[in-house]
């Protein structure tokens, strides 16, 4: 080797190192995630329009578990089955156990509390921000709180005596938000019900800074959205005054429907106002989650309830049921199967006559209808039958095309109980699953029918696997309640 | 550019190992002679002869014969070969001739193996447990993806198929888990280019209504691309301190792939057809009705029973029995493989050109999985100290996977069947029409219907290259310096094209009836390092010393286009009236600066290596901190310890590797859910890491590797010990905090194993050879540390139907369920009933040769592991059990009724005959005889997966449902059924 190739090496080395060098400064290495927003970005002083857009978020995370909330719970309460057979868990685990934490008994939870997350962030980005006007944050704090104790409603109806977390605005890193009890949770909901009321009267007479989402539109401004409110408080003293045997809670109950948007005129066109899950075939638009054409084999109507129906006065069915349900052909799975012949339609284009499936077709949150029930339930707690006969015949006759109803005020109390849930189940079947629902609360779980030896009817659903292993609790569990 | 290497190091060696001898000596004499080889007197081409102690190197030529200028005096000589041992011989000063009969290297001890990212070392003076593959096992017998042929060939590696699927889908573990929620692959690098083997779903679960979108579309790993003929060597960085050279993506193992390269010689020509076919190695029976009533008792509706008697009176009043995985599943027109390749080269030019169109036909209708490839790998020497290597392929893979796995409207042929009475004939009618599935008897679908009308076709257009340069900057007689430059890209589009038509059964009760989908994945990875390696001799002491710089970007972009409720008869996405578009974007940097130390001490009796690699990346939390992966090895060999041309080398090595986080995981995003025209904003449920780093796994190695018999018997022994620290680990947080996870680092994974490498030749005679070679895999993982309670990994199963569970104190693959406590009823919680991963596996390869005749086993075992064979749990829901009636089916229904899953947890333990392999290359005369400059002639007849011995009731003991996880769940929810493939393969040479 000769001089001066070592000569040339001196060289290279050093420019080799210098080009190393640089090559590794110059990169940049801050490379963005540009698949999605950050969350910054709503917590960081939000502007006007990103408030906005996270109303618009909350809009849309209400329509969270609608469809899963009606299928289980109809499940549970024997409205209906699944009888598709693509999952043996319908037929099997749903029906006669053991409810699986980890599975469907555990679930109808995450999703919910998701949802509350982000109306917490809202909330606090409301209150923080400086770009509404008092009205225009009063307004929106009135929406974010309805649209939360909304939440924890539908929350306490899928749990059971166990209760639920409440106080879940906390750093991620903090120990699990306790469980309270039932009661706590109910007293809780009708509390950021009222909170929300404040928020809505002081809002006054300004509109909501942000789009209305579709199925609100009767209730766009905060004084309406104010009646949209006391109806679901209504719901929710109801549910109160007979889950938890609280008598002065019929009273608040009352109070609330007059309220809300409660009405007896109009009827029987006026049984549908209401708010709903506004449901649309456009893209990407959140589409009804359980609608089928009746050759499709997942929804069934449970055929106990083909017994249960009453007659018009000419002998056609109640017709809330012929216009809800069809008779098919006989459909069953399961090891032994369980079957049915009857395929819920509401939720179907029924027009010319067939029946198909409409992924438009909107599901009532609350409606009118089911405001004159709950106005026969508040008269009968409080017993002025007299008024409860009235409230129940406005939707036997309205809705269902039936006589008027033979109770009197000599009936038992039992017996209105009755005739009520009949007209609760027929006016809202398959809407809420309220069959398993009102069994709960009037302790009637033991009259729901058992289609085959060890199936069971489940009082609630279950503590999720995943908070009982945030709490280093084996699942199954019962978490212990916070007073 | 490892034969590039390889011939760097020999005259290096030669270079350095007589310092008294100048490089310009000039004078000399020219020693000539013919290579051949020991058994059969064949002459050997491309063998590298040096003279030791000079500069001089030649190559011998396609008939063996070589020339090299040597100094005066007595000179010894060395030839090499790949595939043959080394051999040197002394020539004294008074010869010019030397014939040479090398002998095969038949366990590869000469082989190199990788130490850094430019330097290699000779496996005899590896301080790691190696594992080395050459090209010709893997071409042995044709596979469809590389990974295939690897099975039962080395030790260390757990190699898994996840379905019966054609084109691949394998997934590869390398000494166990290492990670729950980390890439769990191990990194590709193919002639020093990074290669992508990501797996992009194509969206069959949109449509056939999956419950886990990707991992049961059953994609395909992107290594499916890799044409296999073009492959001269494998290796597999098993360990920490061998794979730690690529730092924080290594902790899964380094498969190290070299290809084809040419030699200088007359162009080398090798045409090779193969023609086989493949057909259903197994099938599911179902339930056989014995009388109507039977069938009437089972199926009660008018229409099913109207069915049954129209069946039965057609059929003599008898219901028949239809085998309805054959009617679905079978062998169909042949499959075919047309590989060409020339190789050769002159003066400082070497060329490999290669091109290959390989089709195999799938056993369901339309599908299989295509591939044509073209390489060109040239290296050209630059004056006297330029070489510049390059490497280029393009390919084109073409896939169609079909219809299974788990689906959730009977889309799926295998689930269908599942509920399908055996009753029924499902074959199409002589019309051509398709039998109409009857309400009430069965579901909604016909799977020969859906693999003839619908279309799953994924297409992916691949190119990747490289370049490297040497410089060799510096020679003199004790010391060396090179400096080697490398850059390489590798870049692909993967289209996936989905139709599942208006028209079939189970799209005709939908809401929006007929779908497609276009999918797009594009990926493109970079790299490129400099390297400086400085090799010094100082007395007896040979020590290397490289250090470089490397940089690594990756990017892949993902886009969907879904429609529904198309036009009947429509394919094109724009053709319906819900249109969904998604997309996705990663994009990663890394670079890395290392050094590494190696010396050989006291005659290449001790060897020493160190390293340290130092690197940043964007994915971490910190862009700017170095994260810094060291290692240390040692080895000792003993000489002729053991017996007369033994060797025992003993080995010991500490390394540290990493695992990056993934792309996003430091990121917390919002969703952007539609509505009423205008897109909201909410909080996902995932919250990011800002501060992630890497895992880290340290690992201990130990064993010995020895020769013995003159190297006709090996036995290499490794046990390892790995430790995954600071795991990327995602916390559960309490649903209620309504954060569904949370990433976070901690926690620590154990894995330690045993391998063993045993080789044996016991016949090596002119006419008569036998070669066994064996390979024992043991492996234990265990979850030393969990700051989490137990949990759950991503794709773990499905709920109480049996799940992968990660605990404190456990394997990280047990699976959990619900069970019977000792008095027979069902436990509150679920409890362990299994573990996915196998007790050990043992490979065994045989090859033997007579005369002209040749045959090859490859036999492969595994003991243990278990399956959640949730198909059978779907033929107890349809009472559809081939064993219906019987005590196993009561017991199987009992768990069934009781939530339990023990009677579906089987035992994975299976016997596999995975090659055999007949050839038989046409004697000279007949060869010659044919003219047109044959060379050679060879006739083979190999099968793969010819035959299973298991237990197992399902079909396949490998099998996983949700196969795109870190933990391997063997999940059976109706897979694609098996398939065994016959070929017969000409291969000509001229």
């Amino acid at each position: 080797m000769t001089t001066n190739s070592n000569l040339r090496t001196r060289r290279v080395v050093p420019v080799a190192a210098l080009a190393a060098a640089l090559l590794v400064t110059a990169c940049n290495f801050d490379i963005v995630n540009q698949n999605a927003p950050t969350d910054d970005q709503l917590t960081n002083n939000p502007s006007k329009l990103i408030l906005a857009r996270a109303a618009t978020g909350i809009f849309s995370n209400n329509f969270t578990e609608v469809g899963g909330d009606i299928q289980i719970y109809t499940i549970y309460g024997r409205e209906g089955y699944n009888l598709l057979g693509n999952d043996p868990r319908e037929t099997g685990e749903a029906i006669s156990g053991p409810q699986d934490p980890g599975g469907r008994a555990g679930g109808n939870w995450f999703a919910k509390y998701q949802a509350i997350r982000t109306i917490n962030t809202y909330l606090r980005a409301v209150k923080n921000t400086v770009n509404l006007t008092a009205e225009e944050n009063a307004a929106s704090l009135g929406f974010a709180q309805t649209m939360k104790a909304a939440m924890f409603l539908r929350l306490a109806v899928r749990s059971g005596t166990y209760g639920l977390p409440i106080d879940v605005d906390r750093p991620i890193d903090a120990d699990p938000a306790p469980f309270v009890s039932q009661d706590a949770a109910f007293a809780y909901v009708s509390a950021l019900f009222d909170s929300a009321k404040t928020n809505l009267q002081a809002a006054g007479t300004t509109a909501f800074p942000f789009p209305v989402a579709p199925g609100f539109e009767s209730f766009n401004t905060p004084t309406l959205f104010l009646q949209f409110n006391r109806a679901l408080k209504a719901r929710a003293e109801v549910f109160r005054a007979t889950f938890l045997a609280c008598a002065t809670c019929w009273t608040t109950a009352q109070t609330a429907l007059t309220e809300s948007f409660l009405t007896r005129t109009g009827l029987p066109g006026s049984l549908a106002l209401g708010v709903y899950y506004g449901y649309s075939t456009a893209a990407n638009e959140p589409q009804n989650p359980i609608t089928e054409g009746l050759a499709a084999v997942r929804y069934y109507v449970h055929p106990s309830l083909a017994a249960l129906v009453q007659t018009q006065a000419g002998g056609a069915p109640d017709a809330r049921w012929s216009s809800k349900t069809r008779i098919v052909a006989s459909h069953g799975t399961g090891n032994p199967p369980v079957s049915s012949n009857i395929k819920p339609v509401m939720y179907n284009d029924n027009s010319g006559g067939t029946s198909v499936a409409d992924l438009g077709a909107d599901i009532p949150i609350i409606k009118n209808e089911e405001l004159l029930l709950l106005s026969a339930e508040v008269n009968l707690g409080l017993n002025n039958k007299a008024a409860a006969i009235a409230d129940i015949d406005s939707v036997r006759i309205r809705s269902g095309g039936l006589a008027p109803t033979t109770l009197t005020v000599a009936s038992t109390d039992s017996a209105f109980v009755t005739e009520i849930l009949y007209n609760r189940l027929m006016s809202l079947l398959w809407e809420q699953g309220v069959r398993w629902i009102d069994a709960r609360r009037y302790g009637r779980l033991g009259t729901l029918p058992i289609d085959r030896p060890g199936d069971q009817v489940f009082p609630s659903m279950i503590v999720p696997a995943g908070e009982c292993d945030a709490r280093g609790l084996d699942s199954p569990c019962t978490p212990p309640v916070t007073p | 550019m490892r034969q590039a290497l390889v011939l760097s190091a020999v005259s290096l060696i030669a270079l350095l190992s007589i310092p008294d001898v100048s490089a310009a000596q000039a004078q000399g004499r020219t020693i000539a002679g013919v290579v051949t080889r020991a058994i059969g007197g064949r002459p050997v081409q491309g063998v590298t002869v040096t003279v030791t102690g000079s500069q001089q190197l030649a190559q011998s030529d396609d008939s063996g014969r070589y020339a090299i200028l040597a100094p005066e005096g007595d000179v010894r000589l060395s030839f090499r070969a790949i595939g043959f041992s080394r051999k040197d011989v002394l020539v004294p000063a008074t010869q010019t001739n030397m014939d040479v009969a090398l002998s095969e290297d038949v366990f590869e001890l000469e082989a190199v193996v990788v130490t850094g990212q430019a330097t290699t070392v000779e496996r005899r003076n590896a301080t790691t447990a190696t594992a080395h593959v050459s090209g010709e096992d893997v071409t042995k017998v044709t596979a469809p993806t590389i990974e295939s042929s690897l099975t039962g060939r080395v030790a260390g590696v757990n190699l898994q198929s996840n379905s019966g699927a054609p084109g691949g889908g394998i997934q590869m573990q390398v000494r166990g888990n290492n990670t729950i929620l980390g890439a769990y692959d191990p990194l590709y690098v193919i002639d020093g280019v990074i290669y992508s083997n990501v797996r992009i779903a194509g969206g069959r679960g949109d449509i056939d209504d999956a419950a886990f979108l990707v991992a049961e579309d059953d994609p395909v790993n992107r290594v499916a691309d890799i044409n296999p003929s073009d492959v001269a060597s494998i290796e597999i960085l098993k360990g920490a301190a061998a794979s730690s050279i690529y730092g924080s993506k290594a902790s899964n193992g380094v498969v190290v792939i070299t290809t084809n390269r040419g030699q200088v010689g007359k162009p080398q020509v090798t045409l090779t057809s193969r023609v086989g076919s493949f057909s259903l190695a197994n099938s599911l029976q179902s339930r056989r009705f014995t009388s109507v009533a039977e069938a009437k008792a089972r199926y009660t509706g008018v229409t099913a029973q109207a069915a049954i008697d129209s069946i039965a009176a057609a059929n003599g009043g008898q219901l028949p029995y239809n085998d309805l995985y054959d009617e679905v599943w079978h062998a169909r027109s042949p499959s075919y493989e047309l590989i060409g390749d020339v190789r050769g080269g002159s003066g400082s030019t070497r060329y490999y050109v290669s091109g290959t169109w390989k089709k195999d036909q799938g056993i369901e209708d339309n599908t299989g999985f295509g591939r044509q490839g073209l390489r060109i790998n040239i290296d050209q020497g630059l004056g006297t100290k330029f070489d510049v290597h390059a490497s280029s392929v393009f390919n084109r893979a073409f896939h169609a996977r079909g219809w299974d796995n788990n689906c959730n409207n009977f889309a799926c042929g295998g689930y269908f069947l599942a509920y399908e009475p055996s009753f029924v004939d499902l074959r199409p009618r002589p019309d051509g029409t398709f039998h109409n599935p009857i309400p009430g008897l069965e579901q909604a679908a016909n799977p020969i219907q859906t693999s003839t009308l619908a279309e799953n076709h994924t297409e992916t257009n691949r190119f990747t290259g490289g370049v490297s340069v040497d410089f060799a900057a510096l020679t003199t007689e004790n010391t060396n310096l090179k400096f080697v430059a490398a850059v390489g890209a590798d870049i692909f589009q993967q289209q996936d094209n989905l139709w599942s038509p208006n028209d079939l059964f189970y799209e005709q009760p939908q809401p929006l009836p007929g779908e497609a989908i276009q999918n797009n994945g594009v990926g493109r990875n970079l790299n490129w390092n400099l390297n400086g390696i400085f090799q010094h001799q100082l007395g007896p002491a040979n020590t290397t010393t490289s250090a470089g710089l490397q940089f690594e970007e990756r990017q892949l972009g993902t886009s969907r286009v879904r429609t529904q409720n198309l036009v009947p008869g429509q394919q094109n996405v724009n053709q319906g009236t819900n249109t969904t578009v998604t997309e996705n974007f990663t994009k990663e940097r890394t670079i890395a600066l290392y050094m590494n130390e190696q010396a050989l001490l006291s005659q290449d009796r001790i060897i020493l290596a160190a390293g340290v690699r130092a690197e940043r990346s964007s994915v971490n939390g910190d862009v700017n901190k170095y994260f810094i992966f060291p290692r240390f090895s040692g080895a000792y060999r003993f000489q002729g310890l053991i017996g007369e041309g033994s060797e025992l080398k003993l080995r010991a090595s500490y390394g540290e590797t990493g695992n990056q986080p993934l792309f996003g995981q430091k990121f917390t995003l919002l969703n952007t859910p539609q509505l009423g025209g205008q897109n909201g904003f909410t909080l996902s449920g995932a919250s990011g890491a800002p501060n992630i780093e890497p895992e880290r796994l340290k690992e201990w190695e130990g064993g010995f590797d020895a020769s013995f018999l003159n190297g006709r018997g090996t036995l290499e022994a490794t046990y390892y010990n790995r430790h995954t620290t600071n795991l990327l680990l995602q916390r559960v947080p309490a649903p209620s905090s309504g954060f569904a996870t949370q990433i976070f680092n901690g926690g620590e994974i154990q894995n330690k194993g045993f391998e063993l490498v045993a080789g044996y030749a016991p016949l090596q005679r002119r006419d008569l050879t036998l070669l066994l070679r064996s390979t024992f895999t043991a492996n234990r993982s265990k979850v030393l540390q969990l700051p989490v309670p137990g949990f759950r990994p991503p794709l773990s199963g499905f709920g109480g139907l049996g799940v992968t569970f990660i605990e404190e104190g456990q394997s990280l693959s047990q699976i959990k369920a619900f069970a019977y406590d000792a008095t027979g009823t069902p436990t509150a919680t679920i409890v362990k009933v299994g573990d996915a991963s196998p007790d050990y596996r043992i490979g065994l390869t045989s090859d033997l040769t007579w005369k002209s005749f040749s045959f090859g086993t490859v036999w492969d075992y595994q003991h243990g592991g278990d399956i959640i064979n949730l198909t059978s749990f779907l033929y107890v829901d349809s009472q559809l059990s081939p064993d219906y009636g019987t005590p196993s089916y009561t017991k199987k229904l009992n768990g069934y009724n009781d939530g339990v899953m023990t009677p579906f947890i089987e035992d994975a333990t299976f016997l596999k005959l995975r090659e055999v392999s007949l050839g038989w290359l046409l004697p000279q005369r007949v060869t010659s005889a044919l003219g047109l400059g044959v060379r050679d002639v060879r006739l083979g007849l190999s099968g793969r997966n010819l035959k299973t011995w298991t237990n197992y009731s399902g079909l396949d003991p490998e099998v996983a449902n949700l196969g795109d996880a870190a933990i391997r769940n063997n999940l059976d929810v109706t897979p694609y059924p098996p398939s065994r493939s016959v070929f017969f393969t000409l291969a000509v040479g001229f």
